[in-house]
């Protein structure tokens, strides 16, 4: 039973699933916890009471096999609260609650600090504090016998006559490597006959065992089954048998929380390692390279060889490349991860900062379903934390002052998830106090950054002062955020990957954060175009359609070039004025028309060269981190191509038409 | 033969480094080969519209997006057409990773410490900004540069 030190890196692999289980479980802790939180004082849920009892459960089950005794002790006394509280003899009240909640920090810690391979912290003080609230519970109970805790100990229903047996399972590492596990067990038995009752075990010594109470005659089945870790033995006389009416009922009270009770959640889901599948996504990457090389090969020969078998080479490289497209999707669908794998951490997050602040937030959740990239995922977390972290600090007011203003007086932090295209919005609102404009503007200027006197700033202006770097100093000095990841780092991680950051506030009505990110990285298709002797690729999700233009259609107005388009008129910028490029004089263009509304806006390129899938590379560099660019590919020819920033570009026309129109007002 | 002989002039085995060496505009510059990740021949080089004028663009170097400083252009000098002997440094600084476009660059060799003197304060010009300290190696002046200060942006004037 024992895996102590025989088979290492047996061990270790159990460790690792024992971390990812033990990290979902806790999740799912947190998860309940929240609903019953809210629930206090009221009737609780049922159904959260159920999943919080069964994941102490399992904690303890899975902890007391990799004889992790702490975690396994500290779960063990959480899930007889839990049970207690289930059975209604003990009553959940905000006070022990927070007993409970400080058991599972300390049991977190536990883990981590086995995974830390570091000693575990002191638990005595908490295991007794939750034993005795178990144990209250015990007490009351014992008084107050009920119908279901009577039930639990002795099987209560009879099957066709059959023989109750109660058979012990002893799980071990070398049982679960051959698939026996308690799970699986269950099933057997109940091939068997009726399986009544489950009853985890911790055995002396450590470990844990599971009898199960089963209705069989067929004893011989019984006995082969002992090198899998099964005993059996007779229980004493049949069962009394349940009053009819009742069974049903009782029978789901004692059923349910026991029909999920799995070790080793065997689910059809694999964990794949992310970096096995960036090997991948890098991999298909450049196979895409490699075909349009192909593909360039294949233009160049054209004239040398036999039409038919060019042709062939032609359908071959078509096929391949409609391949390429379906694995490259597939490999992405494989990364796209929920967001609500951001939000999970979030509950617990709020519920701490709000206490610590002394604020009250209520925290809503929105589109958790929405999927994302994973990579997008892992590097968002810091950054939506840290708008949380800022929302509890600096945005919700205190309830007494919520009250004075005619709000609520618990404040509520909205993250929602959505998706737009081929983006996703994640968005984080407070119904706080908005952003105090006056104190950001005198912060700003004691920095030494220049912000209007009366103190007008616009959205974007704002972002800018708050996401200077230095600007955040203050809020690193303070707990809420204690990870000193500042406005401008946030800024920094959306922008890098691709998205964009916009700040809206409300003065006395809240803020919100909205961060646009790329669906996923990597892979893209763009248009072509040519500009004097540079290539520049244009996002296809950024394209509305390809026009001609003829020059003399396009009437200057200050600075701008307006074409008529679809019955009104479109701002037209020269690529090669905004990039003090050499303009080529030619009386026919071609425009590529991007955005949509007031952002609408005609790029003029020389000419398009086509569309193409291309290999995204961020540019992260800040000597070539340049407005209007967002990052690089290569078209098969090692050369570096330019992907334009539609969104940057619409944002500097529209600055400098303000300008003008500032001037000539 | 005179590179065997500032060698062995050079390495006094308690504090010596490895540089490399490298020509642009006439004068030959050092950079410890700690900081330098590889050297290539120079390649096609986008040009990035709007970047800091001593940018020459920009090229992948083993698959990634790298800036390429124009050590001329930072230093003040003249720009020069590419030469077949004109070579792509590329150097790492913190987590960054830059391309530096000399002239040449042909030579690896050990300083020791004590052969490299702080700059004089004379020395003044674009360059001076950069400089680490100055080692003389036999009859060769050897400007030894600081990454940090190349590669970290100045502010540039908006035209």
């Amino acid at each position: 039973m024992s895996t102590s030190g025989q088979d290492r890196p047996f061990a270790d692999g159990f460790m690792d699933d024992y971390f990812a289980e033990a990290d979902e479980h806790m999740v799912a802790v947190r998860r309940s916890l929240m609903t019953l939180e809210s629930a206090l004082g009221s009737t609780l849920p049922p159904a959260a009471l159920e999943d919080l009892f069964r994941s102490f459960h399992s904690l303890k089950g899975i902890s007391a096999m990799v004889e992790l005794r702490e975690a396994e002790l500290l779960a063990h006394h959480m899930e007889s609260c839990l049970r207690a509280a289930r059975q209604g003899s003990l009553t959940l009240t905000s006070t022990n609650f927070e007993v409970l909640v400080d058991g599972v920090r300390m049991l977190e810690h536990v883990i981590a600090a086995r995974r830390a391979s570091t000693p575990p912290p002191s638990i005595d003080a908490m295991a007794e504090t939750l034993e005795a609230l178990g144990r209250t519970g015990n007490e009351v109970r014992t008084e107050t016998p009920t119908a279901n805790n009577t039930r639990t100990n002795e099987p209560a229903s009879r099957s066709g006559g059959a023989r109750w047996w109660r058979v012990t399972f002893v799980p071990s590492p070398q049982l679960v490597e051959r698939g026996v596990k308690v799970d699986t067990v269950r099933a057997r038995l109940m091939q068997l006959g009726a399986v009544q009752n489950v009853v985890p075990k911790v055995v002396p010594g450590g470990g844990i065992s599971f009898e199960f109470d089963v209705a069989t005659n067929d004893e011989a089945q019984l006995a082969q089954w002992h090198d899998d870790g099964l005993s059996y033995e007779p229980l004493d006389g049949p069962a009394p048998a349940a009053p009819a009416g009742a069974e049903p009922a009782d029978a789901a009270v004692v059923e349910r929380p026991l029909t999920d009770l799995t070790l080793a959640g065997s689910s059809n889901v694999v964990r794949v390692d992310l970096a096995r599948l960036d090997d991948l996504m890098r991999l298909v990457g450049e196979m895409v390279v490699t075909r349009s090389r192909l593909e360039d090969t294949l233009q160049r020969i054209e004239a040398h060889v036999p039409f038919q078998e060019w042709r062939a080479l032609q359908d071959h490289n078509g096929r391949l490349e409609r391949n390429l497209r379906d694995l490259r999707e597939g490999v992405m669908r494989v990364r796209l991860v929920p967001v609500g794998e951001i939000f999970r951490r979030m509950p617990f997050v709020v519920r701490d900062l709000a206490r610590d602040n002394g604020k009250r937030v209520h925290l809503e959740l929105t589109g958790q379903s929405t999927e994302i990239d994973k990579f997008l995922v892992e590097r968002m977390m810091d950054p939506v934390l840290h708008i949380v972290r800022n929302a509890i600090s600096h945005g919700i007011e205190p309830p007494e002052r919520r009250i004075a203003a005619g709000k609520p007086a618990d404040g509520t932090i909205r993250l929602a998830a959505s998706t737009a295209g081929e983006a996703v919005i994640l968005e984080i609102t407070d119904d706080g106090g908005g952003i105090d404009i006056p104190s950001v503007a005198q912060r700003a200027r004691s920095f030494g950054l220049v912000v209007p006197d009366d103190g007008g700033l616009d959205s974007r202006a704002l972002l800018d002062i708050i996401c200077a770097s230095g600007f955040s100093t203050r809020d690193q000095a303070d707990r809420a955020s204690g990870r000193g990841v500042g406005m401008a780092v946030v800024r920094d991680t959306v922008e890098g990957l691709g998205g964009t950051l916009a700040v809206e506030s409300r003065p006395g009505r809240g803020t919100t954060f909205r961060m646009t990110l790329p669906l996923t990285l990597a892979i893209t298709d763009a248009i072509i175009a040519h500009v004097g002797d540079q290539i520049f690729a244009v996002p296809q999700t950024a394209v509305r359609e390809v026009v001609e233009v003829d020059a003399s259609l396009l009437s200057a107005f200050e600075r701008n070039e307006l074409m008529p388009y679809r019955g009104g008129t479109l701002p037209m910028v020269r690529l090669s004025h905004v990039f003090a490029m050499p303009a080529a004089h030619r009386a026919r263009h071609h425009a590529i028309v991007v955005g949509s509304g007031q952002a609408a806006l005609g790029l003029i390129v020389d000419r398009i060269a086509g569309q193409r899938e291309v290999v995204v590379k961020t540019i992260t560099d800040p000597l070539i981190r340049v407005d209007g660019v967002s990052a690089a590919t290569e078209l098969g020819d090692g050369r570096v191509v330019l992907i334009l920033d539609v969104a940057a570009l619409s944002r500097t026309r529209r600055q400098h038409s303000r300008v003008i129109t500032g001037v000539s007002a | 033969m005179s590179e065997t002989s500032v060698a062995a002039l050079a390495s006094t085995p308690a504090a010596a480094q490895a540089y490399i060496l490298f020509g642009v505009a006439g004068t030959t510059y050092a950079l410890r080969s700690h900081d330098v990740l590889h050297i290539e021949m120079l390649e096609h080089v986008t040009p990035v519209p709007n970047a800091p004028a001593f940018v020459e663009g920009v090229v992948f170097s083993r698959g990634q997006v790298v800036p390429v400083i124009n050590l001329r252009a930072r230093f003040g000098f003249e720009r020069a057409a590419s030469t077949l002997r004109s070579r792509l440094l590329v150097v790492q600084h913190d987590t960054r990773r830059v391309g530096l476009l000399a002239d040449e660059s042909r030579e690896f060799i050990r300083i020791s410490d004590a052969a490299i003197k702080p700059p004089q304060e004379a020395i003044g010009g674009l360059s001076g900004n950069y400089l680490e300290g100055v080692a003389t190696l036999g009859e060769r002046i050897v400007l030894v540069l600081s990454v940090r200060e190349i590669v970290e942006t100045v502010p540039t004037a908006v035209s």
